[in-house]
C-alpha cells in the first residue's frame, strides 16, 4: 500500500512541477504580467508546497503509531485490569493481538490448524480487541493513501493558485532546498555523535566494575574471570584487577597491523610508482581497477584463505626449518590483512604521485636525470606527505579491521612481539565479548564498549592524522 | 668550408613530426649558429616548441610523438643516434620552461641537482663553487645568498625563473633551449632575463622561443619564422625584421595575421 502511495506522489509532484511552471508562462505571456522569479522556479515551489507537509504528516503517523493502535485497541472497557499491567504484559498482550487482528477475519475455511486454535484459545474481550485492531489498520493504511493523494493534491492547486506577479518563489524554494540539504548532513552529523555517545556511556558503565588504570595498563586479559562470578552478588575487586588488562590487545593489534603494513607499504608503494611512472596508459587502466578489487573482496573471504591456506602453510614452511610455529600465528592473519590493504597504499599513492606536476618531471629530464633518479630525487620526495598519507589511513584500516582476525587470529590474549605465536586484537576480543547469553550489567560484555570507544579514537587520531598530512600537500600544488 | 661545419652547434635537416597522425613539423631544415641567440617566432601551434623540443629529445617521453630527419650536435654527433645516451645529450643541451618549474626543495638544491646527478663535484666545496657560480652568472646570487636553505618555490615568478636558468647552467651545457622563458613573467622580470640572456651569449648557443616580436629583435641575432609547421624564413634579425624575403613573414612581423 505504501510503495503505491509513493509511487502516485511521485507522479502527483511530476505533473504539479509543469502545472505550476506553465500558469507562470501563461501569466507571463497572455496576462502581460512581469514574473519575479524563473518559470521553472514556480515548478518547484507548487511541488514543495503540495509534498512538504504531506510528507511531514505521514512521517508523524508512522511515528506515533504504535501509540494510536494502544489508544484505539487497549481500552479499559474490554480489559478492566489494565492499569495494573506491567509494560512487558502490554507488550506481549499486544503482540498476540496483531497476530490475532490478521486472521480474526478470515473465513473459516481459509485458515489452518495451528491458526484455528489460536482463535479458540482467545478470549471474547481479545478477538474484539483484534477486530478493532484490524479496523485500525484498515483506517490507518486508508488515512495514509488519502494523506499521499488528497492532501498533495488540495495543496498544490493552492500553491498554484497563489501564483501571482507578487509571488517570489526563487527564494522560497532556494530556502526550502537549503534546509533539506542542511538536515541531511546534520542527520549524518547526528548518527555519529549519538554513536559515540552510546560508546562514551556503555564505556562509563563499564569503568564503574574496572578501575581505567587497571584497564589501561594491566597486562591480564581474562574476562571469563568476570563471567564465573554472578553480577547480582558483586564483583572480587582482586578478581577483576587482573581480567580486562588492555596491553596484551593493543601489542596483539599492533603485530598484526605491523605485519600487514610491512607486506602492503613496499608492493603496494612500486606498484603506485610502476602505474604512475612507468606503465603505458593502457596498462594503467587496466591494472588499476584489478589492483582495486583487492580492496573490493569481502574481508571475510581473506579470513578463510589467512585461517584454512596461509595458517596451515605458514607451520608447515615453518616447521620444516625447526621453527616453532602456531597454528594460529598472528603472521598469516598480519598477512592476508596487508594483501587486503595494499590498494589502499598503492590507488592513493598513485593519485598523489599522478599529482606532481609534469613540469618537475621535465625540468628534472632536462637536467639530464634519469627517469629512477628523477623519481626518487624529485617525484618522491614532492609527494611524500600524500604518500605517508596513503601509509596512514590503511595502517587505520588495518587496526579496525575485524573479520580476518576473528578467523585467523587466536582468541587468546599473548603479550608478545613474535609473529610466529598467537596474538589477538581489539576488535577479536569486541567480537568475542558480545556473542553469548552474558547480560548487559556484566564487564564481560561492557568491556566490549570501553575497546570499542578506544578503538574509535584510535584510528580517529590516525585518520586526522592523515587528512592533515594530505591536506598539507594539496595545498602546495592547488 | 671545414670551418663554417664547426662554427655551427646543431645542424638539423629534412625535420618531420607527427604526434599520432597529425603533422606537426613538415620538413624543416635548420642550422644553429654557436654563441648566437637564434629566436623561433610564429603563431600559436605552428610547431616552434615541438621543434626545440625535439633538441633535447624532450619528446622522447610523448608516446605518439614521432621524429623523423637528421639532428646532429656540433656538426658530427647524432643526436637521436644510438652512439649517444639521452641523458648525456641534455648535459650538453639545457633547457628552461616556459612557467618557472623549481623543484619543492631549497635554493641550494636546486641548483646542485644537476651537478650532483652527472658527478661534476668531488668535494661539497666544489659544489657549493657550482652553485654559487651559477647562481651568480644567472644574477641571483646577491638576491638569495642569505637564504640558500629556503625552499625555492617562495621565490617570485622572475627569481624562480633566473634559479632555472642557474640550474641549467649548472652543468655547464653547450646549448640552452628556452621556450617562452619570459611569457608567465611581468615586464620588469622579463627584462632582467633579456640582460641575462644576452650576458649568457657569450659562453653558450642560446635557442629561444618566443612570442613576442620585440624581444626577438632586442635579444637574437639570428631569427627562423615557422608558419603550420613549416620553416618559412630563416636568417640574420635585422634583416627578417626590416626587410624579409618572403610575403607570409612581413604580414606576420607587420601585425596582418598571428
Amino acid at each position: 500500500m505504501i510503495y503505491f502511495a509513493l509511487l502516485i506522489l511521485v507522479i502527483i509532484s511530476y505533473l504539479f512541477y509543469f502545472i505550476g511552471k506553465k500558469r507562470a508562462l501563461n501569466l507571463k505571456f497572455n496576462g502581460n504580467i512581469k514574473l519575479s522569479s524563473q518559470p521553472d522556479y514556480f515548478g518547484y515551489y507548487v511541488v514543495l508546497m503540495a509534498l512538504i507537509p504531506a510528507l511531514l504528516m505521514w512521517f508523524g503517523l508512522l511515528l506515533f503509531k504504535g501509540n494510536f493502535q494502544e489508544m484505539f485497541v487497549m481500552s479499559p472497557i474490554l480489559f478492566p485490569d489494565i492499569s495494573t499491567w506491567s509494560d512487558g504484559k502490554l507488550g506481549l498482550i499486544l503482540n498476540k493481538l496483531n497476530n490475532l487482528s490478521v486472521i480474526v477475519n478470515l473465513p473459516l475455511d481459509d485458515l489452518t490448524n495451528g491458526e484455528k486454535s489460536i482463535l479458540n484459545m482467545a478470549s471474547e474481550n481479545e478477538l474484539t480487541a483484534a477486530k478493532n485492531l484490524a479496523n485500525f489498520d484498515k483506517i490507518y493504511g486508508w488515512s495514509n493513501l488519502t494523506l499521499f493523494i488528497i492532501l498533495p493534491i488540495i495543496l498544490g492547486f493552492l500553491a498554484t493558485r497563489s501564483i501571482s506577479g507578487k509571488l517570489n518563489a526563487q527564494p522560497i524554494v532556494e530556502k526550502i532546498i537549503t534546509y533539506i540539504i542542511k538536515g541531511s548532513s546534520y542527520i549524518a552529523i547526528l548518527i555519529t555523535i549519538g554513536i559515540f555517545l552510546s560508546l562514551v556511556f556503555e564505556a562509563i558503565n563499564f569503568f564503574r566494575y574496572v578501575n581505567p588504570v587497571d584497564f589501561f595498563f594491566s597486562t591480564g586479559w581474562n574476562p571469563n574471570r568476570a563471567f564465573v562470578v554472578d553480577a547480582s552478588e558483586g564483583f572480587d575487586k582482586d578478581d577483576l584487577e587482573n581480567a580486562f588488562g588492555f596491553i596484551p590487545l593493543l601489542t596483539g593489534t599492533l603485530l598484526i597491523a605491523t605485519v600487514a603494513m610491512i607486506v602492503a607499504i613496499p608492493l603496494g608503494l612500486m606498484s603506485a610508482i610502476y602505474l604512475a611512472e612507468y606503465a603505458s596508459k593502457r596498462v594503467r587502466d587496466i591494472a588499476k581497477p584489478i589492483i582495486e578489487i583487492l580492496a573490493g573482496i569481502p574481508t571475510v573471504v581473506y579470513g578463510f584463505f589467512a585461517a584454512l591456506s596461509l595458517a596451515p602453510f605458514i607451520k608447515d614452511v615453518g616447521e620444516s626449518v625447526g621453527l616453532p610455529v602456531s597454528a594460529e600465528s598472528a603472521l598469516a592473519a598480519g598477512l592476508a590483512m596487508g594483501v587486503m590493504i595494499i590498494p589502499f597504499v598503492s590507488s592513493l599513492s598513485d593519485d598523489v604521485i599522478k599529482a606532481v606536476p609534469q613540469s618537475l618531471r621535465d625540468g628534472s629530464y632536462a637536467l639530464g636525470a634519469t627517469r629512477s633518479e628523477t623519481i626518487k630525487k624529485v617525484i618522491l620526495p614532492a609527494a611524500l606527505a600524500g604518500i605517508m598519507g596513503s601509509f596512514l589511513l590503511a595502517v587505520s584500516r588495518a587496526i579496525g579491521e575485524t573479520m580476518i582476525v576473528v578467523m585467523a587470529a587466536s582468541l587468546r590474549a599473548n603479550l608478545t612481539f613474535n609473529p610466529l605465536e598467537p596474538a589477538t586484537t581489539i576488535t577479536t576480543q569486541i567480537v568475542t565479548s558480545l556473542i553469548g547469553d552474558v547480560e548487559f550489567d556484566n564487564p564481560k560484555t561492557l568491556v566490549a564498549f570501553a575497546l570499542g570507544l578506544t578503538l574509535f579514537l584510535m584510528t580517529l587520531l590516525l585518520n586526522i592524522l592523515a587528512i592533515t598530512i594530505v591536506k598539507k600537500y594539496r595545498e602546495k600544488y592547488e | 668550408m671545414v670551418e663554417q661545419v664547426n662554427s655551427f652547434a646543431i645542424k638539423t635537416k629534412n625535420v618531420s613530426v607527427h604526434y599520432g597522425n597529425k603533422m606537426a613539423i613538415d620538413d624543416v631544415t635548420i642550422n644553429f649558429t654557436k654563441n648566437d641567440v637564434t629566436s623561433l617566432i610564429g603563431p600559436s601551434g605552428c610547431g616552434k616548441s615541438t621543434f626545440l623540443r625535439c633538441l633535447n629529445r624532450m619528446n622522447d617521453v610523448i608516446e605518439s610523438c614521432k621524429v623523423q630527419g637528421e639532428f646532429l650536435l656540433n656538426g658530427v654527433t647524432d643526436i637521436y643516434g644510438d652512439s649517444i645516451q639521452v641523458e648525456t645529450l641534455r648535459e650538453k643541451i639545457g633547457m628552461v620552461f616556459q612557467k618557472p618549474n623549481p623543484f619543492p626543495k631549497s635554493i641550494f638544491e636546486n641548483v646542485a641537482y644537476g651537478p650532483k646527478i652527472h658527478g661534476l663535484a668531488s668535494t661539497q666545496s666544489e659544489l657549493n663553487d657550482i652553485v654559487m657560480e651559477s647562481l651568480n652568472r644567472a644574477g641571483l646570487y646577491e638576491e638569495v645568498k642569505d637564504r640558500m636553505d629556503d625552499i625555492a618555490t617562495g621565490l617570485s615568478g622572475g627569481q624562480q625563473q633566473r634559479l632555472c636558468i642557474a640550474r641549467a647552467i649548472a652543468i655547464r651545457p653547450e646549448i640552452i633551449l628556452m621556450d617562452e622563458p619570459c611569457s608567465a613573467l611581468d615586464p620588469i622580470a622579463t627584462a632582467r632575463i633579456e640582460e641575462l640572456i644576452n650576458e649568457l651569449k657569450e659562453k653558450y648557443t642560446i635557442i629561444i622561443v618566443t612570442h613576442s616580436m620585440s624581444q626577438a629583435s632586442r635579444i637574437s641575432q639570428r631569427t627562423a619564422f615557422f608558419h603550420l609547421g613549416k620553416l618559412i624564413e630563416h636568417g640574420d634579425t635585422s634583416k627578417i625584421f626590416t626587410k624579409p624575403d618572403k610575403e607570409q613573414t612581413n604580414d606576420y612581423i607587420t601585425g596582418r595575421f598571428g
